[in-house]
């Protein structure tokens, strides 16, 4: 025996029962989940904004930028010493201190002897 | 027309489609967000010439769900069984849920037929464009399908019926 009787519905009376089942709505956070750059504001998107660089062309870009760097910012030679030599200045070593100046005296590759007469001088 | 357009007329009927599809908001959910997605990152996929943007996004909806039940019940025939059992009114005396379960107690193919058809509107031939079959296959289905929910709800109407004059 059936539980219940299996009259068959009419048109009418099924589109009537198929009315009652009705969906909820769609939550509102869908929009967000679908849209969400417009749904923060500008700066945020643009602080985690993000492009997508092929291979060869980040390469590329790199090899520019290090041949750029090192054509306007040579690496820097070796630092030239410059000595100024006073030519018409005399040192004129303390006499108590002429030994330790003594290491500043080299021989005289050729000496030239010039004897200059006193004119008071008589032969 | 725009993603954005197309979400502001369309979100609730996919929401709405992808759920009783489903039976489960938070599946519905995930496939309505799919399915705009799917639009926001190829627009151009979209051919106005092919079908109107609704009969495109229901479609998106139709195979996500498709793939979520072939996933989730891979061993069941897309036919299923032919005699299914009644519904007990005395279990479920709330009309809504009597033909959730009703609805998807049918088949995959004819429930989405009478879902397109009962709750969203679409035309016979919007129907066989979004489920890719002709007018005429289409027919048959909801035609099975109501004549299975006539027998399935037949008790249903019979006690709400009875409910209602009491």
């Amino acid at each position: 025996m059936e539980p219940f009787d299996k009259d068959e519905l009419s048109d009418r009376e099924l589109d009537a029962i198929l009315a009652a089942w009705e969906s909820p709505p769609a939550p509102a956070r869908l929009r967000a989940a679908v849209f969400p750059e417009a749904s923060k504001p500008w700066w945020r998107a643009l602080w985690s904004a993000s492009i997508r660089v092929p291979v060869p062309v980040a390469c590329f870009l790199v090899l520019a930028l290090a041949f750029a760097a090192w054509r306007w910012f040579p690496p820097a030679a070796p630092r030239a010493v410059t000595k100024t030599v006073y030519r018409d200045r005399i040192v004129r070593a303390p006499a108590d201190t002429a030994g330790s100046n003594s290491h500043q005296l080299q021989p005289v590759a050729e000496l030239r002897v010039r004897i200059i007469r006193s004119r008071n001088a008589k032969n | 027309m725009t993603p954005q357009t197309a979400f502001d007329q369309y979100h609730q009927a996919v929401y709405s489609f992808a759920y009783r599809l489903t039976g489960r908001a938070d599946v519905a959910e995930d496939i309505a967000q799919e399915c705009f997605l799917a639009l926001v990152r190829a627009p151009l996929r979209y051919d106005p010439s092919r079908g109107s943007m609704k009969v495109y996004l229901f479609s998106i909806v139709r195979n996500l769900a498709l793939k979520r039940y072939r996933d989730g019940r891979a061993e069941q025939a897309m036919d299923g069984p032919e005699d299914l059992p009644a519904i007990d009114p005395r279990a479920s005396l709330e009309a809504s849920s009597a033909v959730a379960a009703a609805v998807a107690g049918l088949p995959q193919l004819q429930q989405e037929a009478l879902i397109l058809f009962q709750y969203e509107g679409a035309t016979l031939e919007e129907i066989a464009q979004i489920v890719g079959t002709d007018v005429g296959t289409v027919k048959s289905r909801l035609h099975r399908a109501r004549e299975r929910l006539r027998r399935v709800l037949a008790a249903y109407g019979k006690v709400g019926s009875a409910h209602g004059t009491v």
